[in-house]
């Protein structure tokens, strides 16, 4: 066989395999992995209430879709199945947070035997402000007990 | 503070004259799964925040949520659900208000499970539609469950799809929602 067209075949060949890769790996990349996102904003669900409440589409902007880490004092916890929400600070005036499963069933002893009072760090994708829920944050993870 | 008027406005309109022994019922983990699915592609995702208030005594109802807590199998999919067709960040909430039409044929008191006529308007996309769909809510243990599965139409809310799309993506999209009440208690 000629040398070169020898040549052209290979880098075909690694052409189909890289870009088709490409192509499974978007189609299939996974789900955004908040757990290791390092979190846009560190602080005290207060101020994160507040924020939303003076100026909802300001703080749209500002939290809408990012990852944040919020610490406050669990005023309600709800389990059902393996879904964990533990609302933080006021339970109409506070922060909904939804825990990923992932989380809960790596730290589900301390997740069952949290109580209301007791003070927590999670980190989560912030949602929006709803009327009913407060500000929400979805695919939260434990960091600090 | 404004906020804490607009929940006792909503819980207010929820109702007026409560003088049944059925306290007024809430949740703040329904689930709403949609679904759709052409031979070219299925999207499928589920949202596991979703609030609801219900008064068993006038049969108002009361449903919200945020577009952004639907969460999908592909991270793709879920951007493109976003930031192409809802729009979440200029229109991030999707609220029905309205009532069960046939509530006086619901016995709270008693276990069982009824078929429900619910109207209402549904807000979605910054979009609001007259809707009346069918449900059933059930009694089990003196626990109160919605169900409800209905389509909707993404051109009746404005959500354009885009020609090279359209033989991948139908129309109607399939909702399933399910809610586990508790009874709202003042604090």
């Amino acid at each position: 066989m000629n040398k070169y067209l020898k040549i052209f075949l290979i880098l075909v060949a690694i052409g189909v395999v890289v870009g088709g890769g490409a192509v499974y790996y978007i189609f299939n990349m996974p789900a955004r992995d908040v757990e290791n996102e390092t979190p846009a904003y560190t602080l005290n669900a207060e101020v994160l209430y507040t924020d939303f409440s003076n100026n909802e589409d300001a703080a749209n902007l500002k939290y809408g879709d990012k990852v944040i880490q919020v610490s406050g004092v669990v005023v309600d916890k709800i389990t059902e199945d393996y879904q964990v929400s533990i609302t933080l600070n006021d339970e109409m005036e506070g922060i909904n947070c939804a825990v990923d499963s992932a989380s809960y069933v790596e730290n589900k002893e301390f997740f069952d035997g949290l109580n209301t009072g007791n003070k927590i760090t999670l980190k989560g994708k912030c949602d929006g402000f709803d009327m009913i829920m407060g500000v929400v944050l979805t695919r939260c993870f434990l960091i600090n007990k | 503070m404004k906020f804490k008027s607009l929940i006792f406005f909503l819980i207010a309109f929820v109702g007026i004259a409560n003088t049944s022994s059925v306290a007024k019922q809430i949740t703040k983990s329904g689930v709403i799964e949609i679904f759709s699915e052409t031979p070219m592609f299925t999207i499928e995702a589920t949202n596991k925040k979703v609030a609801s208030i219900l008064n068993p005594t006038t049969g108002d109802i009361v449903v919200s949520t945020l577009v952004r807590s639907f969460k999908f199998k592909e991270a793709l999919v879920e951007e493109h659900f976003n930031e192409n067709y809802m729009e979440s960040a200029k229109f991030p909430k999707a609220i029905f208000k309205g009532k069960i039409i046939n509530n006086k044929d619901i016995d709270y008191a008693k276990d069982g499970s009824t078929n429900i006529i619910l109207e209402g308007k549904l807000t979605i996309h910054g979009t609001t539609k007259l809707i009346k769909e069918k449900g059933s809510i059930t009694i089990k243990g003196g626990k109160i469950s919605a169900k409800s599965e209905f389509d909707v139409s993404l051109a009746a809310y404005g959500i354009k799809v885009e020609k090279a799309y359209k033989k991948a993506i139908k129309d109607a999209i399939h909702l399933k929602i399910h809610f586990n009440f508790s009874p709202y208690a003042k604090k």
